[in-house]
Order: C-alpha cells, then sequence, then structure tokens
C-alpha cells in the first residue's frame, strides 16, 4: 500500500532521513542548481525544482575525485588509497530521467573491470525520485524510454499529488526505508488515483517527440559521410557543455597533483568535444571538430546500443537547454539520412 | 560487441582498486637509441614479483608519480619472468620524465591489461613479424616466448626497419635472431647510409621481397601507422587474408579498462577489446577511425 506525505512535512521528513543519511537535495545555494547536502531547513525547491543544471551523476563520479595520495620517504614511494568514507547518501528528488542516466551509467562503471568509486557510492545511496509537474520545451523523456514519472530506476518514488506526494516504494531498499518512515501517513484509494490524473497530466506535457528507430543503422551507413557532419557540427563552438552536464556522458581524465614528493592521483570530467582528448604526442584521431561532434553523436545513439543495448540518452534536454549556440540533438538525429529505404 | 569476457586473461593485480598501481623498481637502463630507451624493472614487493603474470600482447598503465601515467605494451616475454621490461620512446610529458629516471627510481605499475596475441592459433603456423621502429617492442615480446617454445611454430620470418641504422632498437635481439638458424632476420633502413651493409628500403617494399608465403602463415605488423597502412595491402598481394594479419593499436588512453572512454573505435575500447585485432576485425569496426 502506498503512503503519502503533505509538502509542508517534506521538511520533517528529510530532517528523519538525515540521522540516517546524509541528504543530498536540490539546491541552488552555489549559484548553479544541482544536488546538494541538504542545509536542514530549506524546502523551497520545491517551488523552483524543474531539474537540476549539474547532473546527479556528480554525487557518484565528482567533477573532481581523489583516488589516491602518494608520498615519498627514504623508504620509497607509498601509496595511500582514499579513506572508504562509506557515509550512506540518499538522493531526494532525482529526476527520472537523471535515475535512468544512472542505470546507463552503471552499465559502464560495471562492466568487465569494477570500478570501486562509482560503485561504492552507489551502494550506498538510496535514490528518492520526484515526479516531474513541469517538464521543459527541451525535454523528450518520453521518446528515450522513460517519462517524467516513471518510478524504474530509484528506490522510492515521489508522484506530486496536489498538496501531498503519494510516496511508493520501487525497491526493497527503499521498502525497508519506508517501513522504517514514521513521518509517511496511509494514502487513501483517491490520493492513488489522483496519483494516476497527475502522471498522465506530466506525460501530455512532455511535447518534444524523437523518432530514434532504426537511428543505430542510419548512423552506421552514415558515418563516412564527412559532408554531413560538417554540416552537423558547423555551428558547434567544442565548449564541451553538452557532454560536462549531460546525465549519462562518463569520460574523465586522470591527472597528477604533486608538491615536493607529495601528491594526489586524482580523476576530473572530459569531453570528447575536447581536441585534446584524443591527442597523441604524434597524432590525433578527433583533431576535427567534426569527427568529435560524430563521436558524441554515435557514441549515444550507436555505439552505447550495439555495446549495452540502450540509447544512452534519456531526453532530460539539458545539452538543448545550456547549448551556447542552440545545437539541438533531436535535429541532429532526425536529420541523419536514411540511406537504406532510399532518401537518396 | 557485446561486454568483454575479461575472466580468462591474467589477473590484474590491484588489490580491490584496478586504479591502485604497484610500485615497481628500475633496475637497468637500455639505451636503444637517442629517443627510445629500454627500462629493466621489478616489483618491490618480492612476493607479488613471484606471483605476477602476463601474456604477450598485454600493455599495463606506468605512473611517473607527480607527472602522470602513460599506457606501454610489456616488451619482455612472458618466458623470461625474472623482470619486466618497458621500451619508450620520449614524445610526451610522462615519457620524458620516464627518460629522466634513473636505475633505482620507482615508478608506478598496474596491470596487465588488455588482450594478448593469440598463441593458440599461432601454434603449427609459419609466423612473420613486421616491424618498424619502436613498433617491435610489442612484436619482441612475442618473438622471444615463440623462441623459447621453438617446437610450438613453424617458420619464422622477421621483417625489421628503422629511418637510419641508429634508428634500430633492440639491436641486441636483432643480432640474436640474425644468428639463430631457425629465424629469417631481415633488417632494413629508409635510406642509404654509410656502413650499411643490410636491406635498404622502406619496410612494406622490402617485406614484398621477402616474399613470405601465405601458406599456413599469420603476419603480425607493428610500427607506425604508415608503415602499418602500406603492410595490409602489401601483405595481400603476398596472399594473406585480413583474417592471417594481426597487430597492435595505439591510442591515448587513461584508464586502460574501457571506462575513461577516449580510445574507442566505435563500439570497441581498444584498452579494453584489443589492443590486438585482426586486420579483419578493423575492416569490421563500425568506425573508420583507426
Amino acid at each position: 500500500m502506498a503512503k503519502k506525505i503533505s509538502k509542508k512535512d517534506i521538511a520533517q521528513l528529510l530532517k528523519t532521513w538525515s540521522q540516517q543519511f546524509t541528504v543530498l537535495a536540490p539546491s541552488r545555494a552555489s549559484g548553479v542548481a544541482e544536488m546538494a547536502e541538504w542545509d536542514g531547513k530549506d524546502t523551497s525547491f520545491l517551488d523552483w525544482y524543474r531539474n537540476t543544471t549539474v547532473p546527479p551523476k556528480a554525487s557518484f563520479l565528482p567533477p573532481m575525485e581523489e583516488m589516491f595520495r602518494f608520498r615519498k620517504d627514504e623508504e620509497g614511494y607509498r601509496i595511500e588509497p582514499p579513506d572508504k568514507n562509506g557515509r550512506k547518501q540518499l538522493l531526494f528528488g532525482i529526476r527520472p530521467c537523471d535515475a535512468r542516466a544512472m542505470a546507463i551509467l552503471d552499465m559502464t562503471f560495471e562492466d568487465a573491470y569494477k570500478d570501486p568509486y562509482y560503485l561504492e557510492k552507489r551502494r550506498n545511496t538510496v535514490l528518492v525520485g520526484m515526479g516531474c509537474t513541469n517538464p521543459c520545451e527541451s525535454c523528450f523523456c518520453t521518446s528515450m524510454g522513460t517519462s517524467p514519472t516513471d518510478p524504474t530506476n530509484v528506490d522510492i518514488m515521489l508522484i506530486d499529488i496536489g498538496d501531498h506526494f503519494l510516496v511508493e516504494a520501487v525497491t526493497d531498499k527503499g521498502k525497508e526505508l519506508i517501513t522504517k518512515t514514521k513521518d509517511l501517513k496511509e494514502a487513501a484509494k483517491s490520493d492513488e488515483a489522483e496519483a494516476e490524473k497527475s502522471k498522465e497530466t506530466s506525460y501530455n506535457k512532455v511535447v518534444r517527440k524523437l523518432d530514434t528507430k532504426g537511428i543505430k543503422d542510419k548512423l552506421r551507413d552514415s558515418f563516412d559521410d564527412e559532408e554531413f557532419w560538417e554540416k552537423t557540427a558547423a555551428k558547434c563552438i567544442s565548449c564541451g557543455i553538452c557532454t560536462l552536464l549531460c546525465p549519462t556522458c562518463y569520460c574523465f581524465d586522470i591527472n597528477d597533483e604533486t608538491d615536493k614528493g607529495e601528491g594526489t592521483r586524482f580523476r576530473s570530467w572530459d569531453s570528447c568535444g575536447f581536441s585534446a582528448y584524443t591527442k597523441m604526442p604524434m597524432e590525433n584521431p578527433r583533431s576535427e571538430k567534426w569527427r568529435r561532434v560524430r563521436q558524441k553523436v554515435c557514441h549515444k545513439y550507436e555505439f552505447y546500443p550495439m555495446a549495452f543495448d540502450v540509447i544512452a540518452c534519456t531526453g532530460c534536454g539539458r545539452c538543448i537547454r545550456l547549448c551556447p549556440v542552440n545545437w539541438d540533438i533531436t535535429q541532429v538525429i532526425e536529420s541523419v539520412p536514411d540511406r537504406v529505404k532510399g532518401a537518396k | 560487441m557485446t561486454v568483454s569476457d575479461i575472466s580468462k586473461r591474467p589477473k590484474f593485480f590491484a588489490q580491490d582498486n584496478v586504479y591502485m598501481p604497484h610500485i615497481a623498481v628500475i633496475e637497468k637502463i637500455i639505451e636503444e637509441t637517442p629517443g627510445v630507451s629500454t627500462f629493466h624493472f621489478n616489483f618491490k614487493d618480492k612476493k607479488l614479483a613471484k606471483e605476477f603474470s602476463f601474456e604477450s600482447g598485454q600493455f599495463a598503465q606506468y605512473s611517473v608519480f607527480g607527472v602522470g601515467e602513460a599506457p606501454f605494451c610489456i616488451s619482455s616475454s612472458p618466458t623470461r619472468p625474472d623482470h619486466l621490461e618497458l621500451a619508450v620512446q620520449r614524445v610526451g610529458r610522462v615519457t620524458n620524465a620516464l627518460h629522466r629516471l634513473g636505475v633505482g627510481a620507482e615508478i608506478g605499475f598496474r596491470g596487465p591489461y588488455g588482450n594478448s596475441f593469440p598463441l593458440n592459433a599461432l601454434k603449427g603456423k609459419n609466423l612473420v613479424f613486421v616491424g618498424g621502429g619502436i613498433g617491435l617492442a610489442p612484436l619482441r615480446s612475442l618473438i622471444w616466448n615463440v623462441i623459447d617454445n621453438r617446437d610450438t611454430y613453424n617458420k619464422v620470418d622477421i621483417v625489421y626497419g628503422a629511418r637510419t641504422p641508429a634508428d634500430l632498437c633492440f639491436r641486441y635481439d636483432l643480432e640474436a635472431w640474425d644468428k639463430d638458424k631457425t629465424i629469417n632476420m631481415v633488417t632494413t633502413i629508409d635510406r642509404e647510409a654509410e656502413g650499411w651493409t643490410g636491406k635498404v628500403g622502406m619496410v612494406p617494399k622490402v617485406l614484398e621481397e621477402v616474399a613470405p608465403s601465405a601458406k599456413d602463415a599469420v603476419a603480425i605488423v607493428c610500427g607506425p601507422p604508415i608503415m602499418i597502412r602500406f603492410t595490409f595491402p602489401a601483405l595481400e598481394k603476398l596472399g594473406f587474408t585480413p583474417a592471417q594479419m594481426l597487430t597492435t593499436l595505439e591510442k591515448r588512453m587513461k584508464c586502460g579498462i574501457g571506462k575513461c572512454g577516449r580510445c574507442n573505435i566505435g563500439d570497441v575500447y581498444v584498452c579494453r577489446d584489443g589492443p590486438v585485432f585482426s586486420y579483419e576485425q578493423i575492416k569490421n569496426f563500425a568506425s573508420s577511425e583507426y
């Protein structure tokens, strides 16, 4: 049976959860909307929050992350792994598009060699999703296998039903937590009916659609169409924002920082939009901009589906909203020629 | 391409964290050419030195602490496990820093990563090694491996070239292989040079002159991209099919394990799914960006 909570009791709910978890919630304290440690009182995000500018991946793959420290003494180098903080986190309010993005990222970080930094944080985190009631014009989640109220990839899902949220457990982890949380009230049949209505309204508010049928093959057949890619990349300024702030982009760089024999190895977000990304001393396979744009598009819509059977895009719309030159992935995908069916 | 199966590969020795390097100590440095040196090294942890195993063709991530990490093949053979060898050309930040290190210096090592030359498929075959410059480094791991199990393989041809006599790497190996009666060793330089009595000409051209038979043969090619590009057609002329040609690819890599993104060619990660590929595989890549 579902539970519910009044919107004005959210602060109390987060306080309860703060006793057990580090609670992360939408915040604008840093000047940019992101998931940040909850300050213990502010729930104004319930009014302004549509989605964070910085995707929640930052809580698992931080923009910059220490991998280990090294130190040199008389006996040589010593390597000190970072403290396993083992901190239990609760991410409150993640949108379904971004929750799906986490599931997509898991595929890479769990594949073959396990990534300990990402997976530890992932294991220690409870995702509490919050359905969208006000999707952006740039959103196209309903074309990408999810929806504004999709509970698939979270532990607990909240659906807006006016002055309350309907609260549903999705996973065992979610069920366990909900059972223990006394702040939640039993939901009535009418609340559940209200939630169904709310879901439908939200769904219909996502107006942007993208037809991805056959896109993997279309991209494969267009790979060597230099003219198409040059045209597609023409206005891109290689700023990298569409990748850095993409919830499914995971590329990173690894570097050392050192001072007198003591230092840190850290990793940081990187982007296939940058020419240095693939640069080797003697050559660079993607020195030209159109090759990098092609890599970005094909990685999401062709290569990721080849590897994991899923498009690495959830329709969150960030790359459209944040692009300084209005480059639009949905227009690009729609303009990929269908060579087999005979457009030309 | 599905998720790659790494379960049959030699275990990587990195506690529970695949990014954590082991400390290795440089034991000897051989200056191959003015820009290339070979570093002999061993793990500081004696137990690890004993337990460590790898296969010819695999690579590792080497650290100069404070400067960074870069991927290089292990250029020694697993049949000679008393130390490991790393041959590098001084071209970038990490390689320059490596070249400044002396005997006794400590480096970081994590690996082995990647796939390896398919030894089982090479059994009983005639092997044609085609190398250029420092591209001999991954080949020599396999060549010594073959020599140390000589009865397992058939005929061996080696065609190796460099720009000038001074650019020939591993001259002590070239001499040893030249003396080995079971090996046909051909060394060439690009242009005539004073005192040079060996072959003159680019590797693909000399390969065509040597004309090894494609029958029951596998060619293993590694060198500068331009050499590889001309060697494949030369081999095709000699009757080799793309499946009979192997090479090892080089890309910028940071993680070495298929996460950081940059070494991909289509859906293939060179670090995770390679670096050893047949020309047939390369031709079938989802991307023409190799």
